[in-house]
């Protein structure tokens, strides 16, 4: 087993339809570079914590963000969304995963 | 002769400045009456944020009615990677390179809006477009930009595209400048940016020394989805901004203030001699026409006044959301639409500072009675439009841009949007719904994707500047 296996955290991917991947990341790599690398597609834009399309939410365990999390306001991180795009594992995770988690955080506006 | 073809002889023009050969039109009413009719259309297919996971792609679309597959999805170009977010396009060369000898309207260069990668796609072939060139986010972030927008080919040999953000998707945003023999990086269009902060769509007219740009947001303020709270914190925008083309210095600010909010789509006269245009303030929903004075300084006026509509599933009255707009090739109609509602409308602008609303096509949206085409129910409503050379067919497409679509209409991430069509009757100031075209985005291969801009191999009424 190498080094950055020794560091890695299982992650729980859960979809809203029910399926259900474990992923290992590694010490500071991102969900979503590890997510790819084991050939599970997880939604993904910009790839640095500005554009919110990976936005999840964090079911159980710690996660840290790399960079500033500029996709998310100051609630919606208090509320347990997660960017997997910038963030790595601190301990094994749970996240919810899908599409629609980044308009969820927002909501529709007038309505 | 058909402009589906990149490259055409000046010989037809018999036009006094045209001993060079290059790779448009003497003049606008060239370009609506020699072209001959659109064969082949690029579509924008962004698939990021949807329930199924692939890589957006350039579509093909066939719109030549003789053919076997009018009105299907013939083709696509893959892109290398996912989350790209393709929005806006635009080409190497264009009418503004009128002059330029040995250019040719060959190369699109296509903009990831979210990832701020520049794909280049030689399509010489317009029925077999491939891919050439990929500029990575790395190289346009070194720069201090992101967030690649509006693309025109501009006089001079260059590519000039609109950028949202700098490299941390923060204000403020700027201008990349490629030259079109390589596809090389310049740096910053601008030699100085003044006050402008925020970037979106640009036009520009040599002839009177101007660029005009309009404002949407910064990139991590529109990028995660639409918030009020940004609206009220004046995290969007509500001015365009007048730039010197030759200095390429900002000199005025049109603010607009609350009527004019998120102004987007900047469309000029197309006529070379005109100083004046139109910009759609999406979320005040008003259509604003700015003009040069004789002092040489901008003002505005707003000509088309949309009122938000109490609609009973809503909390709220809903603005009609104006996304995209369109000026006839003979500056004689202009087009939008109103994305929320579920509406394009037509207004005759040959009066320029009072347009008449003439006609109106309802398609899907909050307010519309037709919610199907050909059976299938219309996803999302009309949004980017394209308009025949001749002024007598209107296309469009019913996804805005991911994050958006996601809040409002969540079905197209789920079954992509649609492509459609009317067919525009100019001599008679009215527009009628195709019902025999459909390109549904839903059923491409490889699974559903959003259709965004729309584009013709021999060039369109959004793509070319005459000076």
């Amino acid at each position: 087993m190498s080094a950055t296996d020794e560091a890695a955290h299982a992650v729980e991917l859960r979809w809203p339809d029910g399926r259900v991947e474990t992923i290992r990341v590694g010490s500071g790599e991102t969900v979503v570079d590890a997510a790819e690398a084991t050939g599970v597609a997880i939604p993904y834009g910009c790839l640095y914590g500005a554009c919110g399309t990976c936005t999840a939410e964090l079911l159980d365990g710690e996660i840290r963000h790399l960079k500033p999390v500029r996709a998310l306001k100051e609630r919606a991180l208090d509320a347990g969304y997660v960017l997997p795009c910038i963030a790595t594992p601190e301990t094994d995770c749970r996240l919810r995963i899908g599409h629609e988690i980044q308009a969820e955080v927002l909501g529709t506006p007038w309505k | 002769m058909s402009t589906d073809e990149p490259t055409h002889s000046t010989e037809h023009h018999g036009h006094e400045h045209h001993e060079v050969e290059g790779p448009g039109y003497p003049t606008p009413a060239a370009m609506r009456t020699e072209s001959g009719r659109e064969k082949t259309a690029y579509v924008m297919a962004p698939r990021v944020g949807m329930a199924n996971d692939g890589p957006d792609f350039v579509g093909v679309v066939d719109i030549d009615p003789e053919s076997d597959t009018y009105s299907e999805l013939i083709d696509t170009v893959n892109m290398p990677n996912k989350g790209d977010e393709l929005h806006h396009f635009g080409w190497n060369a264009c009418s503004s390179s009128c002059h330029a000898e040995g250019l040719s309207r060959q190369y699109l260069v296509v903009p990831g809006q979210r990832s701020s990668r520049i794909h280049i796609i030689d399509a010489e072939d317009p029925r077999n477009p491939e891919m050439v060139k990929v500029i990575e986010p790395e190289e346009i972030f070194e720069h201090d930009l992101s967030a690649p927008h509006t693309v025109h080919c501009v006089p001079g040999g260059k590519v000039v595209i609109s950028m949202l953000g700098d490299s941390e998707g923060e204000l403020p945003g700027g201008f990349l400048q490629l030259d079109q023999d390589d596809f090389s990086i310049d740096g910053h269009w601008e030699a100085d940016r003044g006050e402008m902060e925020m970037n979106y769509d640009y036009w520009y007219q040599p002839r009177h020394d101007v660029l005009i740009s309009s404002e949407w947001a910064a990139p991590n303020t529109y990028y995660p989805g639409f918030d009020l709270e940004d609206v009220e914190a004046g995290n969007y925008g509500d001015s365009i901004h007048i730039w010197t083309w030759e200095d390429r210095e900002h000199v005025q600010t049109l603010n607009f203030g609350e009527a004019g909010q998120i102004p987007l789509e900047v469309r000029m006269s197309h006529n070379p001699e005109e100083t004046q245009g139109y910009v759609g303030a999406a979320l005040s929903s008003n259509i604003i026409r700015f003009y040069e004075e004789d002092d040489g300084a901008w003002d505005w006026d707003v000509v088309i006044d949309e009122e938000a509509r109490e609609h009973e599933d809503w909390d709220m009255p809903v603005p009609p959301l104006i996304t995209d707009i369109v000026l006839s090739l003979d500056d004689q109609y202009l087009f939008f639409s109103n994305w929320l509602h579920g509406d394009v409308r037509m207004y005759d602008v040959s009066d320029s500072a009072n347009p008449r609303l003439v006609d109106q096509i309802w398609a899907g949206g909050l307010f519309s009675a037709r919610q199907e085409v050909q059976g299938e129910p219309i996803r999302g409503a009309p949004q980017m439009l394209q308009l025949s050379r001749d002024g007598r067919r209107l296309y469009w497409t019913t996804s805005l841009f991911s994050s958006w679509d996601n809040q409002f209409f969540p079905e197209l991430a789920e079954e992509g949007s649609l492509m459609l069509k009317a067919d525009v009757f100019p001599d008679e100031g009215r527009m009628e719904l195709d019902e025999e075209f459909l390109v549904d985005f839903g059923d491409a291969p490889g699974g559903p994707a959003r259709a965004h801009e729309i584009r013709w191999p021999g060039g369109d009424c959004t793509s070319d500047v005459w000076q």
